[in-house]
C-alpha cells in the first residue's frame, strides 16, 4: 500500500513539474507573442489522427490436439488510437504523438499481471503520449519522447518524461528525465494451474543532457550524459535474477563535420560506468566512485567507445570509411540490446560509369568478436562484402546484379566456420504500345552456404535457389493495375530438401476517383521430400477510399487456408484425426483516418 | 613422552579451524555475482578448545592456471568474522571478497572494464587466519574454470536489409552465427519476428508487440520462415524488427557477455519489405540502430 501511494504521488509530482513546464512555455510564449505587436497570429493544423483495428481470427481442423498443431501468431483484437497533429499558432508550433493502445501486448518487456494503473499505462513501452511544443529557438519535451543524441549515448528507447531543447545562436542545451521502463511486480510461476508467471522488472529512470555548439550543415561539437538508475522501490515484489536493478552513466564526445566540398567526418567517443547489481556491496574496487553520479559497487565496470566515419561525396562518386570499436564493459542504458566486445571497419565506395548508365556500389568490411577473450583465446571474425551493379542497357533493358560474401570463424575448440556466397541477377525489361506499358522481370538468386566444423568434423552444406518471375502491365486508359509473379523456391540441407512454389496475381482497381479496391490471390504448395506438399490458399481483398475531405478509411481482410500434406499426418496427433489437418487463420485490418492538412 | 604430552595438551587447548570450499568448477563469469548459491558455498567448522578464538579473517588468493597469482586480498582491510561453534557457512563472494581483492596486470583491466577474467582455468586459494591475519589456521585450494558465452550476431537479414515483397511474402531464411564457445550441450536458439506496426518504432515493436514468428531450433543457426502473409499491399507487413533468444535446454539464458536484463536476446535487426520490381538487395540502408 505504502508503494502504491508513493507511486501515485511521484505520478502526481511528475504531472505537476509537465505541467509548471507547460504553464512556463505559455507565459514565454505569450511574452515573445508580445514583441510581435498588430499582427493577428496565424492558426493551423497539420498531421493526423485516426483509430486502426486488426482481429485475428484461427479455426484449427482438429479443433482439439494435444499440443496443437498450429498456435495464432497475433493477438485476438488490437485497437490502436493515432492523434497526431500539429498546432500552429504564431511561432508557436506543437506536435502531439498520441498514439496508444488499451490492450497489453507486452512481449520482451513484462506484462501486468492485472489491470495496468494509470501509471503502468503511459509509461507502456507500447504507448505513446508526447508533446513537444516549440516556440524560437526553444522546445519543450512531454510525455513519451524517442531522444536521439547520437549513436553512443542514447537513442532508440522511449521515455516518458520531461526535458527542453535550447538551441540559441550556436549552442546547444538539451535536457530530459523521464522513465523508459516501468515497473511490474514479480509472480512466481505456478505448475497448477500452469502459468509462467511474471519476470517482473524495476522502474528505469532516465536523466539525458547534451551541451553543445552546431551550425547547421557545417558542424556539431558538443558532450552527451546519460544517467540511467533502476528504482529498487518501485516494486513491491522483487524481480527474481537474472533482472537485477542497475545503474548505468555514459558520457560521449561528438563531433561532425561537414565540408562544401563533399567531406563528411563523424566521430563520437564514450565512456560508460555501469552497475549491474546495485544489490552487490559498495566498493571502490575494482572502479572507483564518480560522485555525485556514480557509486561503485563490486559489479560496476568502467569501459570505452569509438566510433568514426569518414567519407567524401562528388557527383559521381562517393567513398568512405567506418570504424566502430565496443569495449566489453561498456553498456548504455539507451541502447540496451547494443552488441558489444567488438570491432568493425567497414569501406564502401559507389560510382558511375559509362555515362552514368552503370551503376557500382561496393561495401568490404570485417567484424571482429570477443576482444576481451573472455569466450575464448582467440577472435572470432566475420567477413562481409558486398558488390552491386546495376546497368541501364538499352531503354528498353537493364540488368541489375548482387553479389555478397559473408564468412565468420569462431575460436573455439569446435573451429566453427561459415561461408555464405550469394549471387543474384535481375534482367527487368520494359516496352510501351499505343495503350499500355508492360514490365517483365525475372529474378535468380543462388545461397551457398556452408559451414564446417572441426571438433566434431563436420561439413553442412546448406543451399538455396531462388527464381522469381514478374509481369506488371501499365494501361494508359481504364482503372486496372494488374501485377502477376511465380516464384520459386528450393533449399537443399541434407537431408532437408525443401521447394516451395508460389503463384500470385494482384489486382487494384481505381473504381472512383475516391474509391479504390485491391485484391491478391496466392497460391503456395510447399514439399519437404518425402512427403508431399503442404498447400495453402491466401485471399485477402480491400479498398481504400477517401470518404470525405481528407478522412480515410482502409479494409483489408485475409483469408489463409492451409492444409499439410503428409508431413503432419493426420493420425499423428492426439487424439488421431482422420484426415489432414488444416488451419484458416483470417485477419481483418481497418483503418480511419484523417489528414489535417 | 613430554614433549607428545604437551602436544596434546595444546590440542585440546586451542580452538579449531576447518574449512571446506565447495566452489562450483565452472562458476558465474562476473566474479560479482559470486553471492549466489549456484557458484558454491564456503564452510567453516568451528571447534572451541580451552582456549576460545572464534575471531577469523580470509585472505583469498587467485591464481592463473600456471599457479601465477593474479589477484591477492588485503588483510589488513578484512573483515573480521566471529565463528559460533560448529558449522559456519558463507557464500562464495564472502570467500572471493571482491571489494578486497587486489588484481595485478591485464587482469586488473580486464576486471575494471567488464568485470570478468579471461576464458581459462584458476585457482582460488582460501586462507583462514586469526584476527591478526599472521597466523594461518587452515587452507584450501580449488581449481574452477571461468568462461562467458558470445550471443549469436544476426547474419541475414542484415539490419536494414530491404526484401523483395513476391519472395518474402512466402519465405524469408534467417540466419546468425553460433554462439561461441561452444556450450557443453546443444543450445536452443529462438527466432522471433515482430511486425513494426503504423507509428511504431522498430524498438518500441521489439519490447511492446507480440511476435509473428517465435519457433525455437536445437543447435541449427538458421530457420526459413513460411510467411504465408500478404505484402504487396501497402498498408501492412512493410517493416519487421528481428531476433534470436540463445537459452540452454532447460529454458535458461546462458552466461553470456550481453547484460542479464536483455534475457539472452541477440542485439536486433530491421529489414524491410519493398514492393519493386527489379530492386532486391540484402545490403544495408543506414547505421541507424
Amino acid at each position: 500500500m505504502a508503494s502504491i501511494t508513493n507511486d501515485s504521488l511521484k505520478a502526481v509530482f511528475r504531472a505537476q513539474c509537465c505541467l509548471l513546464l507547460l504553464v512556463g512555455a505559455v507565459v514565454f510564449g505569450a511574452r515573445a507573442q508580445d514583441t510581435t505587436k498588430k499582427k493577428k497570429p496565424e492558426f493551423s493544423i497539420g498531421g493526423d489522427m485516426g483509430v486502426s483495428y486488426e482481429g485475428y481470427g484461427l479455426n484449427l481442423w482438429p479443433g482439439r490436439s494435444t499440443p496443437p498443431f498450429y498456435t495464432p501468431r497475433k493477438p485476438w483484437n488490437m485497437l490502436r488510437y493515432n492523434f497526431s497533429p500539429t498546432f500552429t499558432y504564431g511561432k508557436w508550433t506543437i506536435p502531439f504523438n498520441f498514439n496508444f493502445t488499451a490492450l497489453q501486448n507486452n512481449f520482451i518487456t513484462p506484462v501486468t499481471s492485472g489491470k495496468q494503473s494509470l501509471w503502468q499505462f503511459i509509461t507502456n513501452p507500447a504507448n505513446n503520449f508526447g508533446i513537444s511544443p516549440k516556440i524560437g529557438t526553444t522546445q519543450f519535451l512531454l510525455g513519451t519522447q524517442y531522444i536521439k543524441y547520437s549513436d553512443l549515448s542514447t537513442g532508440d528507447l522511449g521515455a516518458f518524461g520531461y526535458g527542453i531543447n535550447l538551441s540559441p545562436g550556436k549552442f546547444r542545451l538539451k535536457f530530459f528525465h523521464g522513465v523508459s521502463q516501468r515497473s511490474i511486480d514479480y509472480v512466481a510461476p505456478t505448475v497448477v494451474p500452469p502459468d509462467p508467471g511474471v519476470p517482473g522488472a524495476y522502474q528505469r529512470n532516465h536523466w539525458m543532457a547534451q551541451l553543445g555548439m552546431e551550425e547547421n550543415e557545417k558542424y556539431f561539437v558538443g558532450f552527451n550524459f546519460v544517467k540511467a538508475q533502476d528504482d529498487i522501490n518501485s516494486v513491491t515484489s522483487l524481480p527474481q535474477p537474472p533482472i537485477t536493478p542497475q545503474d548505468n552513466m555514459v558520457v560521449t564526445f561528438l563531433t561532425k563535420v561537414k565540408t562544401g566540398n563533399g567531406w563528411n567526418l563523424q566521430m563520437e567517443l564514450g565512456q560508460s560506468f555501469h552497475t549491474r547489481d546495485l544489490t552487490t556491496p559498495a566498493s571502490a574496487s575494482p572502479v572507483l566512485d564518480f560522485k555525485p553520479f556514480i557509486t561503485s559497487h563490486t559489479s560496476t565496470d568502467r569501459d570505452n567507445a569509438v566510433m568514426f566515419a569518414l567519407a567524401k561525396k562528388k557527383s559521381d562518386w562517393e567513398a568512405g570509411v567506418k570504424f566502430n570499436y565496443y569495449g566489453a564493459g561498456y553498456y548504455t542504458a539507451g541502447y540496451p540490446f547494443m552488441a558489444t566486445d567488438r570491432l568493425d571497419y567497414l569501406a564502401n565506395a559507389s560510382f558511375k560509369l559509362i555515362k552514368k548508365k552503370v551503376n557500382v556500389i561496393a561495401s568490404a568490411g570485417q567484424r571482429l568478436g570477443n576482444l576481451s577473450k573472455s569466450s575464448g583465446s582467440g577472435v572470432n571474425r566475420q567477413f562481409i562484402a558486398n558488390v552491386n551493379l546495376s546497368a541501364q542497357v538499352t531503354d528498353h533493358f537493364s540488368l541489375n546484379g548482387t553479389f555478397n560474401n559473408l564468412g565468420y570463424n569462431a575460436a573455439d575448440i569446435t573451429g566453427y566456420r561459415s561461408v555464405n556466397n550469394e549471387f543474384s541477377i535481375n534482367p527487368v525489361y520494359t516496352w510501351t504500345t499505343t495503350t499500355m506499358s508492360n514490365m517483365f522481370s525475372g529474378t535468380y538468386t543462388r545461397s551457398q552456404y556452408d559451414e564446417t566444423t572441426l571438433v566434431p568434423a563436420a561439413v553442412t552444406n546448406n543451399n538455396t535457389q531462388t527464381a522469381l518471375l514478374q509481369y506488371v502491365p501499365t494501361f494508359f486508359k481504364g482503372n486496372l493495375s494488374p501485377d502477376l509473379s511465380l516464384m520459386w523456391f528450393k533449399n537443399m540441407a541434407p537431408p532437408v530438401d525443401l521447394t516451395l512454389f508460389n503463384a500470385t496475381a494482384s489486382l487494384g482497381w481505381k473504381l472512383a476517383s475516391k474509391l479504390s479496391l485491391k485484391s491478391q490471390l496466392q497460391y503456395n504448395t510447399s514439399t519437404t521430400a518425402p512427403f508431399t506438399a503442404d498447400k495453402n490458399v491466401l485471399l485477402s481483398g480491400g479498398f481504400d477510399w477517401e470518404l470525405y475531405k481528407r478522412l480515410t478509411w482502409q479494409l483489408l481482410l485475409t483469408g489463409n487456408l492451409y492444409r499439410y500434406g503428409t508431413g503432419l499426418p493426420g493420425n499423428s496427433l492426439t487424439p488421431p484425426y482422420a484426415g489432414s489437418p488444416q488451419y484458416l487463420e483470417s485477419t481483418i485490418r481497418t483503418s480511419l483516418n484523417y489528414r489535417f492538412k | 613422552m613430554l614433549l607428545v604430552a604437551l602436544s596434546i595438551v595444546a590440542l585440546k587447548g586451542n580452538a579449531q579451524v576447518s574449512i571446506n570450499l565447495a566452489l562450483n568448477t565452472r562458476p558465474q563469469p562476473w566474479l560479482a555475482d559470486w553471492a549466489s548459491p549456484v557458484n558454491g558455498i564456503m564452510i567453516l567448522t568451528y571447534t572451541p578448545g580451552a582456549i576460545s578464538d572464534p575471531a577469523i579473517k580470509i585472505r583469498t588468493t587467485v591464481a592463473d592456471g600456471a599457479g601465477n597469482p593474479i589477484a591477492v586480498s588485503n588483510i589488513n582491510s578484512a573483515r573480521v568474522y566471529m565463528l559460533k561453534p560448529g558449522v559456519n557457512q558463507f557464500s562464495m563472494a564472502n570467500a572471493l571478497q571482491m571489494e578486497n581483492l587486489l588484481f595485478v596486470g591485464n587482469y586488473k583491466a580486464s576486471i575494471r572494464r567488464s568485470g570478468r577474467l579471461p576464458a581459462g582455468q584458476y585457482q582460488l586459494t582460501i586462507q583462514v587466519t586469526n584476527a591478526t591475519g599472521d597466523v594461518v589456521r587452515a587452507t584450501q585450494s580449488k581449481f574452477f574454470f571461468v568462461t562467458s558465452y558470445q550471443l549469436p550476431v544476426l547474419m541475414s537479414p542484415a539490419n536494414g536489409a530491404r526484401l523483395d515483397a513476391h519472395t518474402a511474402q512466402s519465405v524469408i531464411v534467417f540466419r546468425w552465427t553460433p554462439v561461441t564457445p561452444a556450450y557443453a550441450e546443444p543450445v536452443v536458439y529462438r527466432v522471433q519476428v515482430f511486425e513494426v506496426l503504423s507509428g511504431q518504432t522498430p524498438m518500441q515493436a521489439f519490447r511492446a508487440n507480440r511476435p509473428l514468428l517465435d519457433e525455437a531450433t536445437r543447435g541449427l543457426t538458421q530457420y526459413a520462415w513460411h510467411v504465408n502473409l500478404p505484402m504487396i499491399d501497402s498498408a501492412a507487413n512493410r517493416q519487421f524488427i528481428w531476433t534470436v533468444q540463445t537459452t540452454d535446454m532447460h529454458g535458461r539464458i546462458l552466461p553470456a557477455n550481453a547484460d542479464a536484463n536483455t534475457q539472452g536476446h541477440s542485439e536486433p535487426a530491421v529489414f524491410n519489405i519493398i514492393n519493386q520490381p527489379g530492386v532486391v538487395t540484402n545490403k544495408k540502408e543506414d547505421e541507424d540502430h
